[in-house]
C-alpha cells in the first residue's frame, strides 16, 4: 500500500526503535511516542504527508512542552492540534479498541 | 591526506551539510573568536591555542545543553508529588498485560502528567539535535585542510590563512588532521590516536557502569534490562573504536572532551538527583541527614536522633501519667452529670 520511500522510512524507524531507542531511557513526552507516531503516520498517509506530520510532531516534543496524548489525526491535516482549525481533534485518552475504565462509567449499559 | 576534491561536498552529504551551514558558520566563529582571545593574551598563533579552541567549543555546546538537562532533573523531583495518583492508575490496570490495557494506562498517565505540568521524559528533539551538531563538527574539521590548500571556499571564519594555521597545528607531536587509517601516519601518531580512542572508550564505559551500579533501583531490574545494559556497556565503546580510527585527530580531541564532560555531568546527576530506590538515593538520604545534624549542632539545637529520643521519652511520660487508654472525645455542650 505504501510507496517504496514509505517502506524504507518505516524500516528506518523500526531499526531506530530496536537498536538505539531500546538501549536508552524512554525520552518521549507524548503518547504514542514519536517513533510509533511516525510509523502510523507514514503507513496511513504515505511518505510525504506522514513525514510532514512526523516532522511537526518532533518539533512539538521539546523540553518546555507539556506532552500528553497526541494521536495521528483521523483525517489528514497539518493543523489538527490547533483549536481554531476545522480539523481540530480532541486528544483521545483511550482509543476505540480499549474498554473505558469502570470508574468513568460506561454509557452503553 | 589525499589531495583530491573534498568528498563531503558532493552528492547527498553535500546537500545535507549545505542545510547545516548556519551551525557550521557559528562553530567556526566560536573557535575563531576564542583563538583570537588566546593570541591576544599572548599564546602563539599556531599550536595549543587551536586545541584549546576546540575544547572551548565543546564547553559552549555543553553549556547550551545544560539548562535543558537541569530543568529535566528538577522536574523529576516534582514527580514525587503526583506519585499517589500514579499508583492509583497503576493499580487500576494491575495484572493486565494486553496491548489495549497498556495503551489505555499510558493515555491516562499522560493526561495526569499534562494536567500537572510534569513529565518524566526528556524529549525527542534535543536527542535528534545532538547528531547534526556532531556532524557539523566533523564537517568543519574535515574541511579545514581543503580550505588551507585552496580547494574549498572559505567556511565561516576560516579563510585560507586561518585554515593554514589550524592545519599546521601539532599536538602531542601529530597534526590535528592526522587519521589513524592514513598510510602516511607514523607509528607515534598511531599510538597517540590509539590512546585517545582508548580514553574515549573508557569514559563511556565508566559512565555507563557508574550509573548502572549506583543509579538503578533494585526493584526495576529484570533479566531483560540486565542483558540490555550489558550489551550497552560493551557494545558502544567497541563502536567507538571503529569510528574513532576513521576520524581526524581534531574530531577525537572534540569527542574526548565531550565524553569527559558527559561523564562529569552524569556523576553529578547521580550525586544530586539519584533515582528513587537506588543505592545512590540511599547515600543521598544519609548525606542530607548528616548535613541537617551538622547545621543543628552549629545552632546548638538537638540532632535528629536526639529529637526523636526526646519525643519518645515525652510520649512515654505522658502514657505513664494518663494511662494507656485514649481519652474519649467529649461533646463541648454536654450536660454535666
Amino acid at each position: 500500500m505504501t510507496s517504496m520511500a514509505g517502506r524504507v522510512m518505516v524500516r528506518g524507524v523500526r531499526w531506530y526503535q530496536r537498536r538505539i531507542s531500546a538501549t536508552t531511557p524512554p525520552c518521549c513526552r507524548y503518547w504514542p511516542t514519536c517513533s510509533n507516531y511516525a510509523i502510523e503516520a507514514i503507513e496511513r498517509f504515505g511518505a510525504i504527508r506522514g513525514g510532514m506530520l512526523t516532522a511537526l510532531r518532533l518539533l512539538r516534543c521539546r523540553p518546555w512542552s507539556d506532552g500528553g496524548v497526541d494521536d495521528v489525526p483521523q483525517r489528514f491535516s497539518l493543523f489538527y492540534r490547533f483549536r481554531w482549525s476545522k480539523a481540530y481533534e480532541e486528544p483521545r485518552y483511550w482509543t476505540d479498541s480499549t474498554i473505558p475504565p469502570a470508574s468513568h462509567g460506561n454509557e452503553d449499559d | 591526506m589525499n589531495n583530491q576534491e573534498f568528498l563531503l561536498d558532493g552528492g547527498f552529504w553535500g546537500w545535507l551539510y549545505k542545510l547545516l551551514t548556519p551551525i557550521e558558520w557559528l562553530m567556526t566563529w566560536i573557535m575563531n573568536l576564542f583563538h583570537e582571545f588566546l593570541t591576544f593574551i599572548g599564546m602563539p598563533q599556531v599550536g595549543a591555542s587551536w586545541v584549546l579552541s576546540i575544547i572551548f567549543l565543546v564547553l559552549v555546546v555543553q553549556a547550551c545543553i545544560f539548562p535543558l538537562f537541569y530543568k529535566q532533573m528538577k522536574s523529576m523531583r516534582h514527580m514525587q508529588a503526583i506519585q499517589p495518583k500514579m499508583m492509583k492508575i497503576q493499580n487500576k490496570y494491575k495484572g493486565k498485560t494486553d496491548q489495549a490495557s497498556k495503551d489505555a494506562m499510558q493515555r491516562e498517565m499522560m493526561k495526569l502528567y499534562q494536567d500537572n505540568h510534569v513529565n518524566p521524559a526528556g524529549s525527542c528533539l534535543p536527542m535528534l539535535i545532538q547528531g547534526p551538531v556532531f556532524m557539523c563538527m566533523f564537517y568543519v574539521l574535515s574541511a579545514i585542510p581543503y580550505i588551507a590548500i585552496g580547494k574549498r571556499d572559505t567556511l565561516g571564519a576560516f579563510d585560507q590563512a586561518t585554515a593554514k594555521q589550524f592545519a599546521d597545528t601539532h599536538f602531542f607531536g601529530i597534526s590535528l588532521q592526522t587519521r589513524f587509517t592514513d598510510p602516511s601516519t607514523m607509528v607515534g601518531g598511531k599510538v597517540v590516536i590509539g590512546l585517545f580512542v582508548a580514553a574515549m572508550c573508557f569514559c563511556l564505559w565508566f559512565m555507563q557502569r557508574y550509573t548502572m551500579k549506583h543509579n538503578t533501583a533494585a526493584a526495576s531490574m529484570n533479566k531483560q534490562t540486565e542483558t540490555m545494559q550489558k550489551v550497552m556497556l560493551w557494545g558502544f565503546p567497541i563502536m567507538y573504536i571503529f569510528s574513532g580510527i576513521a576520524m581526524p585527530f581534531a574530531v577525537l580531541v572534540y569527542w574526548l572532551t565531550n565524553n569527559i564532560c558527559n561523564l562529569l555531568r552524569s556523576v553529578w546527576q547521580v550525586h544530586e538527583f539519584p533515582t528513587p530506590g537506588s543505592p545512590a538515593a540511599e547515600a543521598k538520604k544519609q548525606r542530607d541527614h548528616d548535613r541537617e545534624n551538622r547545621v543543628r549542632a552549629k545552632e546548638g539545637r538537638l540532632s535528629l536522633e536526639e529529637e526523636e529520643l526526646e519525643r519518645a521519652k515525652q510520649a512515654e511520660a505522658e502514657r505513664l501519667e494518663k494511662g494507656f487508654q485514649r481519652e474519649q472525645p467529649k461533646r463541648k455542650n454536654r450536660k454535666k452529670k
